[in-house]
């Protein structure tokens, strides 16, 4: 202790013995302070928060300096869930004494987590706010709002009273004195828990006589909890007796009644079940059958072409086999060439390459054998050329002009190069007053041999044919 | 029975955080050694004058 005068040790005497500054009765007020300390430390070992307070508080108004003293103090304000309070000690209890003491520890637990705080600071402006709307008269919404304050906070002394006192103005007894129960294992010796428990003990045992039969005993009663619920079983009520027909009678009733249930709730689910069971088994099996008919469809499909692909392939061997295909044509042109090269008839030749050429396309056939065919005509070609001349010119001198015209015409046919044969054309034509192919014929010798003998005469006949 | 309306009149409102500065400096601290001193000064004054 120190002399509040010098701020020396102060020692056993009454007074100090560095400035001889009475201290007798500065002394008996810090014993005193200490005494409020120590009684306010019992009181909160045996969980007596109010009394606590209430001696911490004397202690503290008697010496301010009693760090311990304030330090229980906030301690026990935190305990009641009063955190703002529980700091504000620890934080004067700090400036009071900055070094070596524990208040610095329990404002940094405090402050330590923001989301810790913030928690803190939710709580209290979740119960004033429910505080507020017991004012307004809203007492369901403060009831969930201070549920609400509780989960965050179970220790809220406050928020236990005020939740509790609503309870009892809505005549929750039950919850009511749940929750009064809560606030007296916070703080034994809560005075307006104490006083509200009296009441709601009180609402919960009612003498029978001035009550009368309206509120039923708690000993007539099984009380039990489930979660929020309180169960209130009776005990006096019996089942009235009844006999045995009419037991009888009522399981057959009973036993209808859960016929009728089945046949109406059960069947009709077991039915439709079923009914939605066969339906996807229809659904999947008309999937199966579409792919299968897709499937068949494909196969077939493949079938009609490999059908025509064979009736192709058949057409070309029939090209290559068959009559007048491409062995049987080459077949035929090696007898006229070998029959040609064994007699040396260029007019039978010539009439075998006629027959050829007008059963066979020459155009169609392969390259080599149009190359043997140019080669067999050229061959016999001057020869027949000679013959048809002749026998044309003979024609026409006995103006037999058709004949004439036809072996001119093969003439020309079979060797391009008798100029003669195409201006006798003409001539046989003209004299046969087939005018129009007579100049034909001539234009034709005009345009193939214009520098010949009969190239002048011609035009001259197509002169006159014309002016004609 | 208890009276709601005057009942919930013993309630106020809690201290919110932000609120603690101006609970802590509004506080006061003035214990009976303070008194004490002041008292034992001011007689030493008068005894002076």
């Amino acid at each position: 202790m120190l002399c509040y005068n010098c701020g020396c040790q102060l020692s056993e005497q009454d007074f100090c013995t560095s400035c001889g500054a009475d201290v007798a009765l500065y002394k008996k007020i810090i014993y005193a302070s200490n005494r409020f300390y120590n009684d306010g430390l019992e009181k909160a070992k045996v969980r007596d928060l109010s009394g606590a307070i209430n001696s911490l508080r004397q202690s503290l108004k008697l010496n301010k300096e009693n760090i311990e003293a304030r330090n229980l103090l906030g301690l026990v304000y935190f305990e009641m869930g009063e955190v703002v309070a529980a700091l504000s000690e620890w934080v004067i209890s700090k400036n009071l004494l900055p070094k070596k003491n524990i208040a610095s520890n329990y404002i940094d637990m405090v402050q330590s987590s923001s989301g810790r705080l913030e928690t803190i600071n939710q709580t209290i402006k979740k119960y004033n706010q429910s505080y507020h709307y017991c004012l307004q008269g809203s007492k369901d919404l403060a009831i969930i709002q201070l549920k609400k304050v509780l989960s965050m906070n179970p220790r809220f002394l406050r928020a236990h009273q005020l939740l509790a006192l609503l309870y009892m103005d809505t005549e929750q007894w039950d919850r009511a004195q749940k929750e009064l129960k809560h606030c007296l294992e916070i703080d034994r010796n809560n005075t307006i828990a104490l006083n509200y428990m009296k009441e709601v003990e009180q609402a919960l045992s009612p003498d029978d006589s001035s009550k009368g039969g309206a509120k039923r005993s708690r000993e007539d009663a099984v009380r039990y909890q489930t979660d929020n619920e309180v169960i209130i079983q009776p005990l006096t009520v019996k089942e009235p007796k009844r006999g045995g027909l009419s037991s009888l009678l009522n399981i057959v009733i009973g036993f209808v009644i859960g016929l009728a249930a089945m046949y109406f709730l059960v069947v009709p689910s077991i039915v439709t079940r079923e009914r939605n069971d066969a339906n996807q088994r229809v659904t999947e099996i008309n999937g199966k059958l579409d792919d299968k008919t897709a499937t068949v469809a494909q196969l077939e499909q493949q079938v009609a072409d490999l059908e025509q692909e064979k009736e192709q392939l058949n057409q070309e061997i029939q090209g290559f086999v068959g009559d007048n295909g491409t062995l049987d044509t080459i077949d035929s042109f090696l007898k006229v060439v070998s029959s040609y090269l064994v007699t040396k008839d260029a007019v039978q030749a010539g009439k075998d390459l006629e027959a050829y050429a007008e059963s066979v396309d020459i155009g169609q056939t392969s390259e080599a054998l149009q190359d043997l065919y140019q080669t067999m005509f050229t061959a016999i070609g001057p020869e027949l050329g000679n013959i048809y001349y002749e026998d044309g010119k003979n024609a026409l001198n006995d103006n037999l002009f058709e004949d004439a015209i036809a072996n001119l015409e093969k003439a020309f046919y079979y060797d391009a190069s008798r100029e003669d044969a195409l201006y006798e054309l003409g001539n046989a034509y003209r004299r046969n007053e087939n005018k129009e192919e007579a100049i034909a014929s001539y234009q034709k010798l005009l345009e193939l041999f214009p520098d010949s003998k009969n190239a002048k005469r011609a035009q001259r006949y197509i002169d006159d044919l014309s002016e004609g | 029975m208890i009276d709601f309306e005057e009942e919930l009149k013993k309630f106020h409102p809690s201290l919110e955080i932000e609120e603690a500065e101006d609970a802590i400096y509004n506080q006061d601290l003035t214990d009976l050694a303070d008194l004490l001193v002041k008292m034992v000064k001011e007689s030493q004054t008068q005894e002076e004058g």
